[in-house]
């Protein structure tokens, strides 16, 4: 019940602060709520993605692991963390790590397409079980919502793929799109959170 | 402030008469089923400490009726006093007269206890075989009952530190509305705030006096345990106590109290000698051990100190060289402070030679861990032959901290002052590169300086800690602190002001990072990280 309330919170919360420089992430949660609030109505069963780019691809999370969607606040750096820990911010009086995602799977960083403003980035708030954490993503991301059996969880390179590394929940092929599913409880493994300690 | 006896005494009424309360339930339940052994054993047992309480305290009327009613229930419960009608009469009556006596205690009016009852309680427990003496008729001694409520209620912790960490809350955003207003220039907001500056200020330090404890009740439970190691040790050892009557953070006290225990059996098993070697030195047989707790500005200090053996200087060098926790070299200058300090080393007494001669140092590498996980300070002092001190210094309240802010890089952090000894303002010239390392003279004292930023944000591979070079400007700006008896020079950028701070914890996965103890938010809204001086000394230790 409680956490019901705190994403509720967390998602108006989000509308207001993107509203201003930027609609289409407005939208883009806007959808995303709706398509929260009928899930019965569709007969088979759907998943709902926030969509957003890393390097060249298309990444998703699913909805009820973001909780907020926000135009990236004042980042302080921490000096002596891992590189892809970009600092801590203040997102509503929760401090939490910001992290690049890029940085963090070693994705090659593409060159920003001309209409996106590279100045302003947003951040994906993530609930994992134990920690929140912000994803630093450069454009606005989208809603997308989509039926399970367009995921697939097991393709076949998957098992060539270091079982530590097994972030990746599936890959979703929707009108030639390739979407890669992440399972952000795994976003961050043992090795890592040791690898922060030792610092 | 209500004086520390006042607070005592409504804590012994409240508790009292809760106990009276109880006794009424329990004895109307035994009237129903005498057989409960139970029941029997509860009101034994509440008598019981009711009488304890009572006679701590000199309230020796209530001690008196209630040992009597106990020896009664005493009789009852071996089956040498039947519960019956008459006795049951007998003992209503006492309890009541309990009540009286306790009620009494905060009126002027004294209770006069009517001969006749006590007579029957006498009778009762004295005369069981003689059944021939009449009970007398006693008087009501209350025909109208007022039903009371107790004056003071029992909180969980938990309840406290959710109310601790509210008010945190609202200090931070008190400080920056403050800094709101002042930048808006709005005289009516300006007043506002200030009055909401006033009200958190009042607040804040009302729900920390109520997590405040004595002393007292951790201390209290030590003379039983010197007494227990003592005679297991088979050494004769005087306690002697004071300062019970010093108020810390319950949390702190929690937290301290396997570390005191640790040092009291140390200071007993390691410290004190046997009464025949003791002799031999000319000391009196007996060991004294004093405990002792004194307020100092934001912080208690609390001594523990022994007239044992003391801590061999050369031993603990040798052991530490051994250990290749210092060359040799350097151990013969190094003063007495800084070789205690080695004794906090992990795993350090578990070298044979160390245990066996100088005795000190199992597991104060946890104790030393406790001390520095509420941000608070141990040292040593020692004499060989003489005896041994611990001093801890521990902050009052665990969430809010005097702490000095300064920038580095253009991020702002902030030490808790408990860890800083002094600032200074050194010219370049006054620093000197040593080995690989930076040292000034400060104040008569050759100390050890690190330029922060160095440390901090130089990729490690090119780090270089003893380079003047790398300093930035003619001035340096340098905070001492100190850690583990020793001294450290940090310089900073900028020094900021002195603020009292909210300390946030770091949440997962950033809570794993030892070099910062939390964050707090600025008035401005800004981050400030805040350094863990125990942690920052360990990481330049690391890098030298």
């Amino acid at each position: 019940m409680k956490e019901k309330t705190n994403k509720k919170e967390g998602t108006d919360a989000a509308e207001a602060t993107v509203s201003g420089p930027d609609k289409a992430a407005e939208t883009a949660l806007a959808s995303a709520k709706e398509g929260q609030a009928s899930p019965e109505a569709a007969k088979e069963e759907m998943i709902h993605l926030i969509v957003f780019k890393l390097g060249a691809e298309e990444y998703g999370i699913k909805i009820d692991q973001v909780k907020e969607v926000t135009v990236t606040p004042s980042v302080t750096r921490m000096p002596r963390t891992p590189d892809f820990i970009k600092g801590v911010a203040n997102i509503r009086g929760d401090i939490i790590a910001i992290m690049n995602l890029e940085e963090r799977f070693g994705i090659r960083s593409v060159p920003l397409a001309n209409d996106v403003n590279p100045h302003i980035t947003y951040t994906l708030v993530i609930e994992a079980k134990e920690y929140s954490i912000g994803v630093i993503v450069r454009e606005v991301p989208q809603s997308l919502n989509l039926s399970m059996t367009k995921i697939d969880k097991t393709p076949s390179f998957l098992q060539d793929i270091n079982i530590h590394e097994n972030y990746i929940e599936g890959i979703a092929k929707v009108n030639n799109r390739l979407i890669i599913v992440l399972d952000m409880y795994k976003i961050l493994t043992q090795d890592e959170i040791r690898e922060l300690k030792s610092n | 402030m209500k004086s520390r006896e006042q607070e005592y005494k409504e804590i012994f009424i409240a508790e009292a008469l809760e106990y009276f309360d109880a006794l009424n339930r329990l004895i109307s339940e035994l009237e129903k089923k005498p057989q409960d052994d139970q029941v029997l054993a509860e009101i034994f047992r509440m008598l019981h400490n009711l009488k304890a309480n009572a006679k701590a305290i000199g309230y020796l009327q209530i001690s008196d009726v209630s040992h009597k009613l106990e020896t009664a229930f005493g009789l009852i419960r071996n089956k040498e006093l039947s519960f019956s009608d008459e006795v049951v009469g007998v003992l209503f009556d006492g309890i009541d007269l309990l009540g009286e006596l306790i009620k009494s205690i905060d009126s002027e009016q004294q209770v006069e206890i009517d001969p006749v009852l006590i007579r029957n309680l006498d009778i009762i427990v004295d005369s069981l075989s003689d059944s021939t003496v009449e009970l007398a008729k006693v008087q009501k001694f209350s025909t109208s009952r007022n039903l009371t409520l107790s004056d003071l209620i029992y909180i969980q912790v938990k309840k406290l530190d959710h109310l601790m960490n509210l008010v945190g809350e609202l200090i931070i955003d008190r400080d920056r509305i403050l800094s709101l207003s002042r930048e808006l220039d709005n005289d009516e907001l300006k007043m506002v705030s200030s009055h909401l500056y006033r009200i958190t200020e009042d607040l804040q330090y009302s729900v920390m006096d109520a997590r405040l404890v004595s002393i007292g009740t951790l201390f209290n439970k030590f003379p039983r345990v010197v007494r227990d190691i003592s005679s297991a040790e088979k050494k004769e050892v005087n306690l002697e106590l004071s300062g019970q009557d010093i108020q810390i953070d319950r949390n702190i006290l929690q937290i301290m109290t396997d570390s005191l225990l640790h040092l009291v059996r140390n200071a007993i098993t390691h410290g004190i000698e046997k009464p025949e070697l003791r002799a031999k030195a000319g000391k009196p047989k007996a060991g004294s051990l004093q405990l002792s707790a004194r307020s100092d500005r934001e912080s208690v200090i609390i001594t523990l100190t022994d007239d044992g053996k003391g801590i061999d200087v050369a031993k603990v060098k040798k052991a530490a060289v051994e250990r290749h926790l210092v060359a040799a070299d350097v151990a013969d200058s190094l003063p007495d402070s800084e070789v205690y300090s080695f004794l906090f080393e992990p795993g350090f007494s578990l070298a044979k030679e160390v245990t066996e001669f100088s005795g000190r140092g199992v597991g104060l590498d946890v104790v030393k861990n406790a001390i520095d996980s509420i941000g608070g300070r141990i040292r040593i002092e020692s004499e060989k032959g003489k005896g041994t001190s611990f001093i801890l210094q521990l902050p009052t309240s665990i969430a809010v901290k005097g702490a000095l802010l300064f920038e580095i890089d253009s991020i702002f952090y902030a030490i808790p002052l408990i860890h800083t000894d002094s600032v200074v303002a050194l010219d370049k010239d006054e620093l000197h590169e040593v080995g690989e390392v930076l040292v000034a003279d400060i104040k008569g004292e050759t100390v050890t300086v690190v330029y922060l930023d160095e440390l901090l944000n130089m990729e490690e591979s090119q780090m270089r800690l003893g380079d003047k070079t790398r300093l930035k400007g003619q001035v340096q700006n340098i905070i001492i602190v100190s850690y583990n008896n020793r001294k450290l020079g940090l310089i900073v950028d900028k020094l900021y002001r002195q603020q009292d701070i909210v300390v946030k914890p770091l949440s997962k996965p950033l809570d794993s990072i030892d070099l910062y103890g939390g964050v707090t938010l600025l008035g401005t809204g800004k981050v400030c990280l805040v350094l863990d001086v125990p942690a920052i000394t360990k990481y330049f230790v690391n890098k030298r």
